[in-house]
């Protein structure tokens, strides 16, 4: 019993998001009403044309009732213009406050989450899922609601015009109904397998594609058609039996409706021939029980789309219930607010809260305010951790990290961001403009100063090259490409603007070329000075500007201590690497 | 002949039978509707009175008229099934064509396709299906043509002046809904591409999520968001809202037209002139009259795009093939299995003695990369290494032998005659390729390495064996049977190269041209390969000549001639002893990767030194 009310109220949880102001709502409300209303309006003025034409009225009078149904006709379509337009708009604001909603609170979670998802993962969660609810809240609005009003309309109105023909359509529309939803259902498998076999050949073909030199050099491009060939064909005939029970619902739909009108006008016929209904009211019958097809068949259509907008909910749902593991500071104390920064780490042990395997043990390390260290270690080794620490994106399972004095678990959040920085390998280039990508849309210092950085860096030459300067839109579809270079050069730009007391950072693993990687490095020498630092190094010549140098090996820290002193040291595992290279100790 | 026209000609041609079978059998699902039209008119002039009629006589002509739509229904039915198989046939030919042409024409492939796989298959996918569906269109244009000269001239012998007024909104909504699309797709496409950029900027965010989080700058970049959203939600809004309109000016100009039969048809409805039987048929034909603009305007909308589509396609066939290759007869396999291609290679009967290229150019577009002027000489039985920095020009060098990329200057030759197009002669059994980005398809081990050709498992398990990707196999549940590739199991870069490398080698190839491996391989395994396919080549069950780019140490050393690249061109050529004596950019290089593998070996204390 649990889990329904659970879903019951993620569901409620996540349709409050979306529910418009009341303005909205009410301004919503009467547009729906009047789309429903003004086309039932019509057919008695048919009706009664009919019978007064019939009847001998005027000319005069006929005329003003085919102008009153021309003006009935325009204000109903101008009004389902209108109520689309609303619930569009309304649809649109609340799934963008959800897609909002979602996107902070994910941006709020730990690493923990975002250390097991791609950024592919998270575009399905924060907008995928959200486009397949807000479709369907605005088919819900305009189909489902003034659908359901319109056929309640029509029904009134015919039973009280003749009661026998209003239960006649209300049976109906039941039995129709149910038999469309029940056909519906069974043509949802194949159709699934249709588009599964459409996938498939397009997806095969989108690999191949990718892959074209690997193919024609290997000579196997007539095999890659006789797949292709092979994959249409299943995909034909998937489309055929689809097409079996899908346009066989079709032709069955027209067949339903053709025999629904049938009857009605026999009805109508028999009716009126007994007097019970004039020719005019059989005119209006026939046109409500045409009136009845659309929305109908709209109201059918929905159900499929249901089904897609309830898993959405479901998952959007799950991703709300995720909750932060690292706890707020009770009481939060600022880290030293500038210089250089002391960092300290204190018999640290560390598991990632997923598995529980022990990744640090027994990790002490210090370091003064303007040192830097070095971490050395294989892949795997524990020193990402390390750093992953002291950038406080995960808690110690034992000892303690402490900044400035200060233990992270104390620290203030805020500060802790604004004092200590992270320069990682892999650098994320924004679709946006130059400005936007030093600042990561925070509001900018002055042009200048970011010039400055810039040029400090070594991307002076670079900025000057840019059609825009700082406008200049970088990365995505049609802005100005970004060489993996110059994204790192960008990540050391960014780390200047914050001005941190400690930088936690990454060197990059893959090669450059190597005037490009002299840039780099001149420009983090610059970043490191008068700043304490902790370098994950990849590169031996890196580690020969460095303070002091742990090497790290299952976890635990091997080898400690100022690198003049390694390296005089021929026991040291430090000189033995040095000794390997070729390189002078 | 227009490209457009080509194409359109030949789909129509390519099977005719089922052409013209499917079209005629569609053509009454257009015009039955005259006939419901009619049996209205004849309903509803008895109950009006104007026929003295008996009840049964209105139940009889109800009865015909669920019965005309039952024909209607059946009809459609076997024509949308029998028409299937025309339009999946016509699609698959042209996208046959176009794989075709990109997988094995001569000529290089690069730089006919566009700068994603997925814009590739977008095309394939769209632009074919635009261009079937005109020649579609074909079949209902001309049915509703018939439905509307014949209902026209049905409602002028009721009242021909009336008929002639409902025109007019007919042409309007012609003229409106031509005019309208184009704003239609621009907004639409509009929208789409708002919608993309805040897809992209999400997974941006969330790709950058360690920085924004590390930086505090997730506020600012939620308003980011905010305002991508209230820019994509205007045109969202906008996009709804022009399409509705466009749907709502056909239902409106059914009411209109309605409305302006009830005021023109007054005055002789009063004289008895028009009776309530021609009502219901003008009613219920101008229902159906309002699809004769919409389906003009659609195919008038369609025959540019067409044209562009048929533009598109031929881009990226090859230079000196034309729309008329495009859409060839070239087969379609439904409803048997395609013949498939010999599963061995002819022996080409000449087997390599020395492969040449001379003066080889490849000028990228300004950039200043590329390679210029490069002589390479590879006798059968050597060992040649590429090497140099990064952006030195190494994989553009293979790739311009192989004919991957287009040469600018310079000739192969193969045991001295030239080659006049590398990239179709230059394949198995000649030479095989494994490049410097693996890519495996989401199929079996097997198929990914065997790709058409015929060979056993024990063909299988010596080229794995030979790219040292044993351990690989054994870890799968499924052996040569396991799904890998994107949508299977997901192999590790060293695992994809070495796959890649085993696909090259099943082959048997004079010539085994492998690219840079050390992205993905650690020392330790790279020169296990090396060591592996060498011992193939000596004792003739592997390829016995090399051509490999790298800069380990493993390979340089085993090499019988190292070439070494700088900023395209060559900086010394010879074996690694002459070039550390005399080859200062030999001498960088050779210090560089002693630090680098030093380091890696360090990485390992448990196997000091390797």
């Amino acid at each position: 019993m649990t889990i329904p009310t659970h879903r019951a109220t993620t569901r409620s949880s996540v349709l409050r998001h979306l529910r418009p102001g009341p303005r909205g709502a009410a301004a919503l409300a009467v547009s729906v009403v009047a789309t429903t209303v003004l086309p039932l309006l019509a057919p008695p003025l048919t009706g009664h044309f009919v019978d007064d034409a019939i009847g001998g009225a005027s000319t005069r009078h006929l005329v003003l009732i085919a102008a009153g149904y021309l003006a009935l006709a325009l204000a109903g379509q101008l009004a389902r213009m209108l109520t689309a337009w609303l619930a569009s708009r309304l649809a649109w604001d609340g799934t963008n406050r959800l897609r909002e909603t979602l996107a902070g609170h994910a941006l709020g979670l730990d690493m923990a989450y975002h250390g097991r998802r791609t950024p592919g993962e998270m575009i399905e969660r924060v907008d995928g899922d959200v486009v397949a609810v807000a479709e369907f809240v605005v088919a819900f609005l305009l189909d489902v609601v003034a659908g359901v009003l319109l056929l309640a309309g029509v029904l009134v109105i015919v039973s009280a015009v003749d009661p026998r023909i209003g239960g006649f359509l209300l049976v109906y529309c039941v039995l129709t109904g149910y038999a469309m939803a029940r056909a519906q259902r069974l043509a949802v498998p194949s159709a699934a397998r249709a588009r599964a076999a459409g996938a498939a050949l397009f997806g095969g073909l989108e690999e191949r594609l990718a892959g074209a030199e690997d193919i024609r050099a290997n000579g196997a491009g007539e095999h890659a058609v006789y797949r292709l060939y092979q994959g249409s064909s299943a995909w034909y005939r998937a489309n055929y039996r689809s097409g079996q029970i899908g346009v066989g619902l079709l032709a069955g739909t027209w067949v339903a409706f053709a025999a629904g009108t049938a009857i009605a006008l026999g009805l109508a016929a028999w009716a009126q021939r007994s007097g019970a209904i004039t020719v005019g009211t059989a005119v209006l019958l026939f046109q409500y029980t045409l009136m009845v097809r659309a929305p109908f068949e709209r109201l059918i259509d929905q159900l499929r789309q249901y089904q897609a907008a309830l898993a959405g909910v479901t998952r959007i749902g799950d991703l709300l219930a995720e909750r932060r593991t690292l706890p707020a500071p009770a009481d939060p104390r600022p880290l030293p607010v500038t210089g250089p920064l002391e960092l300290s780490l204190e018999g640290v042990g560390f598991a990632y809260p997923d598995d529980g395997e022990q990744v640090l043990s027994d990790v002490t390390l210090s370091l003064a305010p303007g040192e830097t260290l070095g971490l050395v270690g294989r892949t795997g080794s524990g020193k990402t951790s390390v750093a992953r620490l002291v950038l406080r994106l995960y808690d110690p399972t034992e000892g303690a990290v402490r900044v400035g004095g200060v233990d992270l678990r104390d620290a203030d959040p805020s500060s802790v961001r604004s004092r200590i920085c992270a320069v990682t390998q892999d650098v994320q280039v924004f679709a946006a403009g130059v400005r936007d990508n030093l600042t990561l849309f925070r509001p900018p210092p002055d042009d200048s100063v970011l010039r400055d950085v810039l040029v400090d860096v070594g991307l002076g030459d670079w900025l000057a090259s840019l059609p825009d300067g700082l406008d200049t839109v970088l990365g995505g579809v049609s802005g100005t490409g970004v060489s993996a270079g110059e994204a790192q050069l960008l990540a050391l730009a960014r780390a200047f603007l914050a001005d941190p007391g400690l930088v936690v950072m990454d060197e990059a693993s893959s090669r450059l070329d190597p005037a490009t990687e002299r840039r780099i490095e001149r420009s983090v020498d610059r970043l490191l000075r008068g700043r304490t630092g902790v370098l994950i190094a990849h590169r031996l010549s890196s580690l020969s500007r460095v303070d002091k140098i742990a090497v790290i090996d299952g976890g635990r820290v091997v080898e400690y201590g100022r690198r003049e002193n390694l390296a005089a040291d021929p026991t040291s595992r430090f000189a033995r690497m040095l000794d390997m290279a070729g390189v002078s100790r | 002949m227009k490209p457009v026209s080509l194409v359109v000609a030949r789909l129509v041609r390519n099977d005719l039978r089922r052409y013209l079978v499917g079209g005629l059998l569609w053509l009454p699902v257009s015009v039955i509707p005259l006939g419901s039209g009619l049996l209205l008119q004849q309903i509803f002039d008895r109950i009006g009175g104007q026929r003295v009629a008996g009840l049964d006589q209105i139940l009889w002509l109800c009865a015909a008229f669920v019965g005309v739509e039952v024909v209607r229904g059946l009809i459609m039915y076997v024509a949308n099934l029998y028409g299937g198989y025309w339009w999946d046939a016509m699609a698959t030919l042209l996208r046959a064509n176009v794989l075709r042409s990109l997988l094995t024409a001569p000529g290089p492939a690069a730089g006919r396709q566009p700068h994603s796989p997925g814009e590739s298959v977008a095309r394939l996918r769209d632009d074919v299906s635009d261009l079937v569906e005109l020649v579609d269109e074909s079949v209902p244009l001309a049915g509703t043509f018939l439905f509307s000269g014949a209902a026209l001239a049905i409602m002028a012998t009721v009242d021909p002046v009336i008929t002639l007024v409902l025109v007019v909104p007919m042409i309007v909504v012609g003229v409106l809904s031509r005019l309208m699309s184009e704003v239609v797709r621009r907004l639409h496409s509009r929208a789409r591409g708002l919608g993309a950029a805040v897809t992209a900027y999400i997974g941006e965010t969330f790709a950058g999520v360690l920085a924004i989080k590390t930086a505090g700058a997730e506020d600012a970049v939620l308003e980011r968001l905010r305002e991508h959203n209230r820019e994509r939600r205007d045109a969202a809004v906008k996009d709804r809202l022009a399409s509705d309109l466009l749907e709502t000016s056909t239902s409106a100009t059914v009411e209109i037209s309605t409305g302006l039969v009830l005021l023109l048809a007054a005055p002789a409805m009063r004289r008895g002139d028009f009776t309530v039987g021609d009502l219901a048929l003008f009613t219920s034909y101008v229902g159906w009259l309002t699809a004769l603009p919409r389906i003009v305007g659609r195919v008038l909308f369609r025959l540019p795009q067409a044209a562009v589509s048929t533009e598109r396609l031929t881009r990226l066939m090859a230079p000196h093939e034309d729309a008329g290759h495009l859409s060839r007869n070239s087969g379609v396999w439904f409803h048997r299995e395609p013949l498939s291609p010999p599963g061995s290679v002819p022996d080409h009967g000449d087997p390599l003695e020395v492969v040449e290229a001379r003066g080889l150019s490849v000028r990228h577009d300004g950039s200043g990369r590329g390679v210029h002027g490069i002589d390479l000489l590879i006798r059968r039985g050597s060992f040649t290494v590429v090497t140099g920095a990064v952006g030195s020009g190494k994989t553009t060098l293979v790739r311009a032998l192989l004919g991957l990329a287009r040469a600018d200057e310079g000739a192969v030759f193969w045991n001295g005659r030239l080659v006049a197009d590398p990239g179709t002669f230059l394949v198995p059994g000649r030479a095989a390729y494994a490049s410097q980005v693996p890519r495996l398809f989401s199929e079996s081990l097997r198929e990914n390495l065997l790709l058409g050709r015929s060979g056993d498992d024990a063909d299988l398990a010596r080229a794995l064996e030979s790219a040292a990707f044993e351990e690989g196999l054994a870890e799968m549940a499924d052996g040569l049977d396991t799904i890998v590739g994107p949508r299977g199991v997901r192999l590790s870069g060293g695992q994809a190269q070495r796959a890649t490398a085993a696909r090259a080698l099943v082959r048997m190839p004079d010539l085994l041209v492998v690219d840079d491996l050390s992205s993905a391989l650690d020392v330790e395994t790279e020169k296990l390969l090396w060591d592996r396919i060498a011992g193939a080549a000596r004792d003739g069950r592997g390829p016995a000549t090399l051509l490999v780019v790298s800069h380990r140490q493993a390979a340089l050393e085993r090499a019988d001639q190292i070439v070494v690249l700088d900023r395209g061109r060559v900086a010394g050529r010879g074996t690694l002893g002459d070039l550390l004596e005399n080859c200062p950019e030999m001498r960088r290089l050779w210090h560089e990767e002693r630090v680098v593998e030093a380091e890696e070996r360090s990485e390992r204390p448990a196997r000091p030194g390797g």
